[in-house]
């Protein structure tokens, strides 16, 4: 018989009752160091045990409830998949989207946790722990390699726990019944008790022994029980660790664990295309012409967001829509959004309403963030409109589950409007309400709201166009910085001159583009075979920006603040033209 | 107001410094520079401690040496609950005693593992790591049963003693000694509780940890 590659299987590499809330476990699998934590809502991530800036463990880092922090420079990764969410040394930017912890598949059965394998593979089943409760005794780490252990293992000795304390003669029987763990049953008259030794192969010459007693015994027999086993285990463990050789000479395969990849296919990186698949899981009415949506992946886990995040769908009728999502930290495996009907729109609210159902598939692509979160912030204020609400509620919670100073104002047509109350309710403390004010009164609760500036402070608005408009020069008089004033606008609705004609020259490829009037600029690099990524194409979003080498860009966009407008340094491709005959782009 | 004569990397000064912030006792820090200066050594040190060895605390005239002496003496007379050192049960009160004992162990191998690579002591490495993992299987195995019981802390009492006190610095800091904690889950799990509670300091190499959920009342 030609024993598995041990890579391939999976080993247990920590007891369940060892995932303490807020806590991460240190453990070790065929060399690999692991980080093993469970978040808040129960999922139990196995990573590989190194930041990947900086090789620092994971396993000393931070359990927050959803996301593990690196003790070294506080880069924060997200519960399910690993990604890295927030870097403290760039508070203004979304982390590129490959930056990623390994991740191993996870399982857990009798009690222990399993790791290391492929995603698919499962733990053993042993029929003496089939069908009851069982108990699991303390593992045992030790100084030996795993073949000697096992060897150790088959000749252990033990009273059944109706046996503790008498003399009654035992007969045990080991049974290797799978090369990684023994069954050992003892027998006396009327009791019959069986412990299965499973290993976890640490390392070469290192493993430890994680027992599992067949049936639970009484409550009032279990420390006992527990006891007996831990004072046999630990004469067996003298007797391995002195008869082990001081080198340890059998080394056992030191195969890497392939990280378990997922969260469907990955489209191309360019261009507006579905990168994703998802279903309706759930599509409810949240507040007067808002649906809300939440949608689960296919297959895998879906990939990582930061608070602000918006996502495209590509819609049954052929539109492309971009929605922010709602979701905080602790929301996970969905995403959620929300639509507000536009009757007079475009088409693409009116088929979010009436064409998709629960259980329809959807084609998006993965979150994009250009609406980032600081987390770094003395006060954070979040000004939301309407349904500006959305991206505003996912950084209201990130705030208050980091225990950040924040508040939220959001202005809604009437109480009917007031959209996902269930995920405001647990904010209540810094939520304010404002409901069917007049213009001139919002102005005036915005003044009101904006007065007291101090450094390090910053704005977040999102909503309808007049009043983000009204928003920032209110800040602005206020003296808030350009800066400290972070805006989203659900639609660029400046009038806009594609009039204009010029030559664009692409610095990285020596090539110039002819630019006509009429084309977008992003239609003419994508012409070119240049296919940049893009969302609204509207000018709102940001996702199509480049950067500007030279040349004056005629700015034409509502995504720029007027302090990123005239370094006339970066511009989006979709709206924006050159108002020099030349432009020099850094592409 | 109470002095405590100090040097903040030293592991033996943290412990009186953690108990006097957990029963928030005012006191004055002296600075003592135990390395590179060697001032534990010098002629006026020696003055205050014959044996030069800090830390030393002064509290209005009484004058007393030794972290454990120091943690017993803080204990008893500050600590009107008197749960630190629990002086009404001679059980617990012997089990505390026996685990400062044990405290002294880790400090002459754990802690003293941790002089020999961060303060060029030269004593004998391997043999310092060798027993502090002697001792930290004695006491993870100890913890893990106390969890077992549904108690939290070294001494069998639902309230923490000198004893985790006396403990915890030479068990946080072992990896800096080169003694890893990888095969201690009861012990890591221990520093956390020791770090949530109220008044709890850090030091230099003792890295924070999250706050529960919610936090027992």
């Amino acid at each position: 018989m030609t024993a598995p590659d041990p890579a391939s299987l999976l080993h247990p590499v920590a007891a369940g009752a060892d995932l303490m809330p807020r806590h991460v476990v240190r453990s070790r699998l065929l060399g690999r160091r692991l980080a093993i934590w469970k978040a808040d809502d129960g999922f139990v991530n196995v990573w590989e045990d190194r930041c990947i800036h900086r090789g620092m463990r994971l396993s000393a880092g931070v359990n927050d409830g959803a996301e593990l922090v690196c003790q070294y420079h506080g880069w924060r990764y997200s519960n399910r998949n690993g990604n890295c969410v927030y870097i403290p040394a760039h508070p203004g930017e979304a982390p590129a989207g490959g930056l990623r912890v390994a991740t191993f598949a996870c399982a857990e059965k009798y009690g222990l946790v399993w790791s290391g394998g492929s995603p698919d593979a499962e733990p053993p089943s042993i029929p003496a722990l089939e069908g009851g409760e069982v108990l699991v005794l303390r593992s045992l780490p030790v100084n030996a390699p795993a073949a000697l252990v096992l060897e150790g293992l088959a000749g252990y000795s033990f009273r059944p726990t109706a046996a503790l304390g008498t003399d009654t003669p035992i007969t045990t029987s080991a049974d290797a019944g799978n090369p990684h763990s023994v069954t050992v049953t003892a027998t006396t008259t009327g009791a019959e008790s069986s412990v299965v030794f499973f290993i976890q192969p640490a390392e070469a010459g290192r493993c430890v022994i994680r027992p599992v007693l067949s049936a639970a015994p009484a409550p009032e027999e279990r420390l006992a029980t527990l006891r007996h086993h831990a004072r046999a285990l630990e004469e067996l463990r003298a007797q391995l660790e002195d008869s082990s050789p001081a080198e340890a000479a059998v080394a056992l395969p030191l195969a890497t664990l392939e990280p378990l990849r997922s969260g469907g296919t990955a489209g191309a990186a360019g261009g507006r295309h579905p990168q994703l698949q998802v279903r309706v899981a759930r599509k409810w009415v949240c507040a007067e012409g808002i649906a809300a949506f939440d949608l689960a992946p296919v297959a895998g886990e879906l990939p990582s967001f930061q608070p602000g995040a918006h996502l495209d769908v590509h819609l049954p009728n052929g539109l492309v829509r971009q929605y922010s999502l709602t979701n905080g930290p602790d929301l996970t495996g969905v995403y959620r959004i929300g639509v507000k009907l536009v009757p007079e729109g475009g088409g693409g609210s009116r088929c979010m309403h009436q064409s998709v159902h629960e259980g329809d598939a959807l084609d998006i692509s993965t979150p994009r963030n250009n609406f980032t979160l600081r987390r770094d912030a003395a006060r954070t204020l979040l000004i939301a409109g309407g349904i500006g609400i959305t991206p505003l509620l996912a950084m209201a919670q990130t705030l208050a589950r980091q225990g950040l100073t924040w508040e939220l104002h959001y202005f809604a047509q009437s109480d009917d409007h007031v959209a996902f109350d269930e995920m405001l309710a647990p904010l209540a403390e810094g939520v304010t309400t404002y409901c069917g004010l007049s213009p001139q009164e919002t102005g005036a609760e915005l003044t009101r709201i904006t007065r007291h500036y101090g450094p390090m402070q910053h704005a977040y608005l999102c909503g309808p166009g007049p009043m983000i408009d009204t928003a920032r020069s209110i800040a602005a008089e206020a003296g808030w910085p350009t800066e400290a004033v972070h805006f989203e606008y659900f639609k660029n609705e400046s009038a806009r001159d594609d009039s204009s004609a010029f030559d664009v020259t692409l610095a990285r490829r020596d090539q110039t583009l002819r630019i006509g009037a009429g084309m977008s600029l992003l239609n003419g690099l994508r012409n070119a075979g240049i296919d940049l990524p893009s969302s609204c194409e509207q000018g709102a979003c940001g996702t199509c920006i480049a950067t500007v080498l030279g040349g004056e860009p005629d700015h034409q966009d509502v995504y720029l603040n007027d302090s990123e407008r005239a370094a006339a340094n970066r511009m989006l491709t979709c709206v924006s033209r050159a108002k020099s005959g030349q432009l020099v782009l850094d592409l | 107001m109470l002095r405590l004569y100090d040097y903040l990397l030293s592991a033996n000064c943290y412990k009186p410094r953690l108990l006097l912030s957990m029963l928030d006792v005012p006191h004055d820090l002296v600075p003592v520079e135990f390395y590179p200066g060697r001032e534990h050594e010098s002629a006026a040190f020696r003055k205050i401690n014959p044996l030069g060895h800090i830390p030393v605390i002064e509290d209005d005239g009484f004058i007393l040496r030794d972290a454990h002496a120091i943690l017993v003496y803080l204990a008893g007379e500050y600590d009107p609950a008197r749960t630190w050192y629990p002086t009404a049960d001679p059980r617990l009160l012997g089990g505390v005693a026996s685990w400062l004992q044990f405290a002294e162990g880790t400090a002459d191998t754990a802690s003293a593992a941790r002089l020999c690579v961060n303060f060029g002591y030269e004593f004998d490495l391997e043999a310092c790591v060798a027993g502090a993992h002697r001792l930290f299987r004695v006491l993870d195995e100890h913890l893990w049963f106390r969890e077992q019981e549904g108690l939290d802390w070294v001494a069998p009492a639902a309230a923490p003693t000198v004893a985790d006190i006396a403990l915890f610095p030479d068990v946080a800091l072992s990896e800096e000694g080169g003694i890893s904690r990888e095969d201690y889950p009861s012990l890591r799990r221990w520093t956390e509780r020791v770090q949530r509670l109220p008044g709890f300091i850090d030091m230099p190499g003792v890295l924070p940890v999250a706050p529960l959920p919610y936090p027992p009342t």
